[in-house]
Order: C-alpha cells, then structure tokens, then sequence
C-alpha cells in the first residue's frame, strides 16, 4: 500500500494506492498520517479509494480510528472513489451509516466548503 | 481621537470596549434623564398622599394602581401593535412630559381625589419607561455585555435619581410646586436622546450584525401582541413561569416594607412641607448607596459570585431588615434601614440581575414577558401585597380594637414577610439553576464524539467479520468456514451477507447492490440450509471440539504447526489460531494461544488476539498488553483487552505506572482504561496523571475524557484535576506570552503555526480536564461553540462557564477565552502569570 498526500484549500486529500491489509502495511499506518496532519491542526481530510481494491477488518480498523480521531477535533473525514465492490461491502456492514462517500473528489471537496 | 478620549473617560468606571462608548453613554443618559424627574416626582406623591389621605389609606393605592395596571397594559400591548417602538417609545415620554404638567395645574384645584390619581400616575410613569429602557437595552446587547456594562447604565438612573431627590428636597419647602415643571423638562430633553440611541441601532450595527440586527428588529415586530398572549406566553413557559414567581414575591414583600417604613414615617414626620422634604432627601440619599453599589459593586458582584449568589442577597438583606422593624418597629431608623435596604438593592443587584435573568430568552418571548411582568405583574403583586395588608390591618387585626397599635401591626406583617421571603428564596435558587440551562438551549452542539457515532451507528465487530470472511476466502476455505460458523454463531448470516459474500473477487461491473443480489453468484459459499440447520451445525462443531481425542489430534497438529518457522504455515497458523478461539475456554490447547500471539506474522497474532478475547484467559493477557505496541496488531489487541473488561483494570495499571515500560506502550494501556469505563479505571488514571510525568499527560487526559463523556457519572479525583487545570492554563499563558514576545521582536502581524498549535491543543485539554469534574456535556458545549461559533455564541458559552465554574478557576480562564484583542490577553495574562504561585 502507498499513501501519497496532497492539500487543496486546507482539505488534506490522501491518494491511497493498493489495499489496506494489515500485510500490506509498511511504515505507517493510515490512522498514523491522519493523526500527523491532525496534529498540525488540519481538520478536514479526504481519502481518496480511487485505486484501493480493497481492504481487510485492519483496514476497516485504520479508517474508523481515523475517523474517530478526526470527528473528536471537530473535524471531517470523507472517502472519495470507492470502488462499488467495497461500496456494497460498506453498505451491508453499515460503514456508510457513519463515513461520508462521494462518487467524484470535487464533489467531496464541495461537500467540506458546504459543512463549513 | 474624540472616541478615544471617551473610552479612556469611560474605562475609569466601567469596562467598556471599542464601539461600545457611544451607545453606552447614550443609554446611561437615557436613564438618568427617566430618573431624575421620577425622583422628584415620587417624593410629590408620597408627601401628597400621606398628608392628604395618611398612610392608613396606602393599601388602597397599591391596589387601585393594581387594578390599573392591568387595564393599562391590555391598552398599550393594543397600542404596541399599531406603532413602531421608536415611536411608542418618544409618544410615551411626550405623554408623560404633558400629563406632568396637567398634574400640576390639577392640584392647584385641591381636587380630593389627586394624590390617589397622581399616586397611579406615577407609578405607571415608571413602569413604562423603565421597561421601555430594559427592552432597549436587552436588544442592543447580549448577557456578557449587559454584564460588564448594567451598572454603568443603572448608575446613570441612579445618579439622575440622587440629583431628582435633592433637587426636591431642596426646593421642597420654599417652592414645591415647581418641582413638576422641571420633572417634566427633563422629560423632553431625553426624547432627543432616545432619537439618537436609534439613530446609532440604525447606523453603527456591524456589518457582520446587520442580519441578526434586523432578525432582531423583525422579531420586535412579529411579537407586538396582545395582553392575553403575553399572558399565554409566560404561563407556557416554565423559566418564565418561575421569574414571575419571583417577580411577584419580589413585589408583595416591597409593598410590606413600604407600608410599615410610610407608617412609621408618618407617624414621626407630621407636616406636609416637611414630608415633601424629608421625602426628597431620604429618596435622595437611598439612591447614594445603590448609586456606588452599581458603579463600583454591581459588575463585580455579578462577576465575582454569579447570579445564584447575587440573586439571594437582595431577599437575605431584607430579611435581616424585617428582624429589626419586627423586634423594635418604634425605632426610626430601623424604618428607615428596611425601606434603604429594599431600595437599595432593588434598583441596583436586583434590577440587574432580573435584567440578566431574561437575556437568554429569545427575543420574542422576551417582549412579551417583560409587557406581562414588568410592566402589569409587578404592579398586581403590589396589588396582591395590599390586599393582604388590607385583610391584615382592617380584619385580621381591627382598627377598633384598642388592643393593637400600629407597632403591633408592623410587627405582624413583618411576620407575614418573613415566610414570603422564604419562598422568594427557594423561588430565587430555582430561577438560576433554569437560567443555567437556558443559557444551555443557545448553545448547539457542533459535534458529536466520534467513538460515540460509531458505537451507536454499527457493529464493529461484526463489520470486521464481514471483511475478513471475505479476505479468508481467497486465502483458505478453512478459515472462510471458521468465518462463515462464525457469522452463523452471531445469527450475523443475513441473505444479504450471503450474496455479498459469495460475490467473486475480481467482479467489478455490479451496478448496485440489488443487482448483485439477483446476479445469482452463490456457488462459492457453502449451502449450509441444505445441509444442517444452523442451530444443529453450531451444536456440532461444538461437541466435536469438546471431544477429548479430538483435543488430542489437534493438539498433536497445533504442535506441528508452531514448530515449523517458516512463511510456509502461516496460512495454517492463522487456522489454528482462529480455530482456538471456537474452543471453550477450558480448552488445554487455548495454552498454545501465547506461542501464537508472539507470532511474528501480524496476519497469525490477529487472529489469537481475537480468540484471547473471546476465551478471556488471565495467562494471555501479558502477551496482549504487549500487541498494543505494534500499530498492526494494536486496535486489535485493544478491543481484545477491552473485552475482559474491568477485571484486567489492576494489571493493566500496573503497566501504566511501569517507568520501565516503553511510554509508547503505557499510552495505549491508558488508551485501554478509557474503554473499560468503570470508576477503578478513572482513579488509576488519575493518579498517573498526579505523576506530574508530562509526556503522558495528553493521553491521560484523553481516555478521562472519554470516560467521562460515555459514564458522566464516573467521578475523577478533584483536587488531581484542579491542580493539573491550574497548570495547564499556566502553560496556556506561558506559549501565549512567548509567542507575543517572539512577534513583537520579529514584527510579524501573525502568531507562528506551531504555536498556534500548540495554544489549541493546551485549550483542549484545558476544557477536557475542567469536563473532567464540572458537568462534561455543558464543558464540552461550551468549548466546541467557543472554538468555532460567533461572537454570540462564544458570549453564551462564556456565560454557561460563568454559572458552572468556580471563581478561582474563571478567574483564570476567562482571560482566555473572553472576546479580548490579543494585546489585552497578553495583558491580562502576563499580571495572572505572576500570581499564579499564590493562587495553587
């Protein structure tokens, strides 16, 4: 798995290439990054599943820690991209209860501007 | 340069900010301009009253001005509807300017029934304009503002009235009929006045105010009713409902001390030259004392103790004063001690305070509550206090009868007043603890805890289950039908699992999720409906594990397995371990768990911690404890803990306060107390945090909040915590310094990023320490509306903190948090920096 980060008008969007799994990971972890940039007082994050096939419970795992981590600070984080197979996997485990999903990242970066 | 030097003039009395002066001085004005004729013509009439008709009579004034009052207010909500306030307003003081002068000429005609007319006028004199001025007030400011600036205001009323009440007494002997003339000259001179403070509400609303300013204004409109509704509004109305209470408790208990201090005086003082100016002196000099109460006392009052206090001095003082016309009602100066004390404090804490009290209320309830209380209850409560005096002093205790003199009489109502007051107290305490939770209802909740959302939004551990029986399937059929027993165990089997599941790997065009439903995709999950049912698989597989030789074949295998180190049986590794976990607890092969938790492979330890969780063995806790440091397996081994739930509280503190352990390591065992949230866990933790060991400050503080926010109950050691807040908010003030000293050198106009950083995450602890024993919703209501709210908000948060807080702690905090320039911040800081040592 690699993670690359980019910002667009403070909305911090990672570029996540790969699958989660929890044998996939090298340096960091997702949940990790999301806590650097928290830390560094960004509040709105994006992660981009453009090219995730798919993930394991640990990556279930780092994206719901990320967004715990990010809502306590009152801050937002949203997916974009995801593919519709882990989209219905999401639905019927009822992770879209709770995440945000945007088909198109404008559409996502929108929807922050729109919180705000 | 002209508004500095007002601000620098007004800043000597009162703590005014930039924008504020014009305004301010305008309303203190305003006020006096209403008070000074009212203070010369209130010692008119009760000189005129208590000579022409004696105090014996006064009763019948209290209630005709009762009854009055009640037509009057059904008239002028009718007249409210049909004209704008500024109008109503300028009408109301003309008329009042006008009648002045009428009373005047009227009284020259010796006219029998004109002190008890000129009595109704008066009183309804007041009640008008002084509404009409608390209204104004209550719609240019909010309660942090009408905080710091109503003494100012009263003060003006108050100084008008000290000047009305010499100005009578001195012109009171010689020349008493002009005293009217000037009253009502100084009545036309605020209507100029009152232009000018809506020609400011007009002009100077700040931009960003303009549509709260016309919401306002709309508002003001939308809410000109009538009396009934007025009425319907505060009975509706349980916070309304409980300052009426008090209103009217307020009212009676004043209407008994005016009518034993007026009998006493008119008894003692028997002329009506010397009533007029005894009257215009004693009114006077009642206002010196209210006078420097407001400007020096009030503000600070209501600052240093709160409204709770602040509200119960008013009746606790009078109290005290009732003992004394009780015990000796022959003393004069006890008359004049109780009629000082009730003035006194009326006008000044009390006003205040009952203006405070109706801030919060949105501006359409406010207006019609104040027409209802302000304007008609308070007049009815005098009203009722006289009928009571009446039955009292003509029935209960008859004239004729030559036992009772008027001390006796002044003895009983005293009596009488002593229980109204009492209740008048318990009322007072109920108001403010309403109010606290009003001031709560104007505060949003901007966000919701994460950790909470997902709790509450889905079943984690069976998400989990979903996504890993789907891995598995590609990795063995062996584990994807250990996952597929598993979800069946659970009842977690749904036909929607079932298809979603089944759903090959590399299928990519699903348009939807019915769509893959019907897809008829079944083939790679087991037809266990065909087979067994699935209360007699589960049945089973349970029996067969339970076998002793099944036991000992797996055993001999899970031996195998484990001594083999290479990559090779990773995939049966991970089978094993999961397979452990179907076992029952007393298996002897849950010992093989340990080996396999120390796994080097995070794919093999996942699955033995989620078979330690669901066996719960003492022995396998160590090995979990010690998963938590690797960022692969921690979420994992943390839920693992959480499930053991509080009897692993006591190994897990010995881990915590293990110097020798990685402090990584002691972070996350903090991390696991917060989710066991039971009272041991909150103590060990804050005893950890009383180790003054800074790096696992954060942490510690963290899991306490999120014990505190799931169990509010839960109570964390005090005095840990408030010497942990005091230090906090010293750091605060000592990044905040720094950083302004670092700005001021390099003169950059912007704090640095890093400190900003820094001063936001001290905040937050700061508010999840102070949640940590104050009310956790409410501290944590007020941070979030402090942090990303409006100026408004972040005046209510502060108002919230103010009635929930300790003085020593808003005492340094508030400098923080308060709309202040940063210049003034660093001001204020840097002198609290220094006391600091003294203050812990």
């Amino acid at each position: 798995m690699e993670i690359n980060t980019r910002e667009k008008t403070d909305i911090v969007i990672f570029d996540i290439e790969g699958e989660i799994r929890r044998s996939d990971v090298t340096d960091f972890t997702l949940h990790q990054l999301v806590k650097d940039q928290l830390d560094a007082g960004k509040r709105n994050i994006l992660l981009n599943f453009q090219n995730v096939d798919f993930i394991d419970s640990f990556g279930v795992g780092e994206i719901l820690a990320s967004y715990i981590s990010t809502h306590n600070l009152g801050g937002k984080l949203k997916i974009a991209k995801i593919s519709k197979k882990l989209y219905l996997v999401f639905q019927v485990t009822m992770l879209t209860k709770v995440l945000e999903i945007f088909d198109e990242e404008e559409v996502a970066l929108d929807s922050f501007n729109k919180d705000q | 340069m002209a508004k500095n030097l007002l601000n620098r003039v007004l800043s000597r009395f009162v703590e005014i900010k930039p924008g504020e002066e014009v305004i301010a001085s305008l309303l203190f004005l305003y006020l006096f301009l209403i008070m000074f004729p009212y203070y010369i013509i209130k010692p008119y009439r009760d000189a005129k009253y208590l000579i022409e008709l004696t105090s014996a009579r006064l009763p019948y004034a209290y209630l005709l001005t009762a009854l009055f009052m009640g037509f009057f207010v059904h008239f002028y909500t009718k007249l409210q509807v049909r004209i704008q306030r500024r109008v109503l307003i300028i009408s109301s003081v003309t008329f009042f300017a006008l009648t002045c002068l009428l009373s005047r000429w009227l009284f020259n005609l010796d006219l029998s029934w004109m002190p008890l007319a000129f009595w109704v006028w008066a009183n309804t004199f007041v009640v008008v304009l002084i509404t009409q001025f608390w209204i104004l007030v209550n719609d240019i400011f909010n309660p942090r503002e009408v905080k710091r600036l109503i003494g100012f205001f009263g003060s003006g009323g108050l100084f008008g009235g000290i000047l009305g009440g010499l100005l009578t007494g001195l012109l009171g002997r010689d020349m008493p009929d002009i005293v009217l003339i000037i009253a009502s000259g100084l009545l036309v001179l605020s209507i100029f006045v009152v232009n000018h403070i809506f020609i400011w509400q007009r002009k100077k609303s700040p931009p960003d105010d303009k549509v709260d300013h016309k919401h306002r204004e709309r508002g003001a409109e939308q809410v000109k009713v009538g009396f009934i509704d007025c009425f319907n509004t505060v009975r509706k109305n349980y916070y309304l409902k409980l300052l009426a209470g008090v209103v009217t408790l307020t009212f009676i208990v004043s209407t008994f001390i005016d009518w034993q201090s007026k009998t006493v005086i008119d008894i003692k003082i028997e002329r009506m030259d010397e009533k007029l100016e005894f009257f215009g002196f004693f009114h006077a000099a009642l206002l010196v004392i209210p006078f420097f109460i407001s400007i020096f006392m009030s503000s600070n009052i209501l600052k240093r103790y709160g409204i709770r206090v602040t509200l119960l001095l008013f009746p606790l003082v009078l109290l005290l004063c009732i003992f004394g016309i009780g015990y000796r009602p022959e003393i004069f100066v006890f008359a004049l001690a109780i009629k000082a004390g009730d003035k006194s404090l009326s006008f000044s804490i009390n006003q205040y305070v009952r203006e405070l009290l109706y801030i919060p209320i949105s501006p359409e309830l406010k207006y019609k509550a104040k027409v209802f209380i302000d304007m008609f209850l308070n007049r009815f409560a005098k009203g009722v206090g006289a009928l009571i005096l009446l039955f009292l002093v003509y029935i209960f205790l008859p004239p004729e009868n030559w036992q009772w003199d008027w001390r006796d009489k002044v003895q009983l109502v005293s009596i009488i007043a002593v229980i109204f007051i009492g209740a008048w107290l318990l009322l007072n305490l109920k108001v403010s603890k309403e109010y606290t939770n009003i001031v709560k209802q104007k505060l949003d909740v901007k966000w919701d805890r994460g950790d909470r959302l997902v709790a509450e939004k889905m079943d984690v551990d069976y998400t989990k289950l979903v996504f890993d029986t789907i891995e598995s399937r590609e990795r063995s059929s062996v584990l994807y039908a250990m996952h597929l027993y598993d979800l069946i165990k659970q009842d977690k089997l749904t036909p929607e699992v079932r298809k979603l599941i089944s759903y090959k790997a590399d299928e990519r065009r699903v348009a939807s999720l019915g769509g893959l439903f019907e897809s008829g995709e079944t083939t790679l999950i087991p037809e266990t409906d065909d087979m067994l049912g699935e209360e007699v698989l589960e049945k089973e597989v349970q029996e067969i594990m339970s076998l002793d030789v099944y036991q000992e074949v797996m055993k001999g295998y899970i031996d195998k397995v484990l001594v083999d180190k290479t990559n090779e049986t990773k995939t049966s590794k991970m089978e094993v371990a999961k397979a452990i976990g179907l076992m029952e607890s007393d298996s002897p092969l849950a010992q093989k768990l340990e080996e396999l938790l120390e796994d080097e492979s995070p794919e093999v330890s996942k699955y033995a911690i989620e078979s330690a969780a669901r066996l719960k063995r003492r022995e396998l806790v160590p090995g979990l404890i010690y998963k938590l440091d690797n960022p692969l397996t921690r979420e994992d081994a943390s839920a693992a803990l959480e499930k053991y739930g509080e009897r692993i509280v006591g190994t897990l503190s010995d881990y915590l306060g293990d110097y020798d352990e990685d402090v990584g390591l002691r972070k996350e065992v903090a991390s696991v107390l917060a989710r066991i949230p039971i009272q041991d866990s909150a103590d060990l933790l804050a005893w950890e945090l009383a180790e003054e060991n800074e790096d696992m400050d954060n942490e510690l503080i963290d899991a306490l909040d999120r014990i505190r926010s799931g169990q509010p109950d839960i109570q964390v050691q005090a005095e840990i915590i408030k010497t942990k807040i005091f230090k906090e908010i010293k750091r605060y003030y000592q990044i905040l310094i720094n950083s302004y000293e670092t700005k001021s050198e390099v003169k950059r106009p912007e704090m640095s990023g890093k400190l900003s950083e820094d001063l936001a995450a001290s905040m937050m602890n700061i508010f999840k320490l102070l949640g940590l024993i104050y009310p956790h919703e409410d501290i944590f209501r007020a941070y979030q509306n402090i942090r990303t709210a409006t100026k408004d908000s972040i005046d209510y948060a502060v108002e919230l903190l103010d009635n929930i807080l300790p003085k020593d702690i808003r005492d340094v905090i508030f400098p923080l948090i308060e709309d202040l320039s940063l210049e003034e911040r660093v001001k204020k800081c840097r002198v609290l920096f220094k006391a600091f040592p003294k203050m812990q």
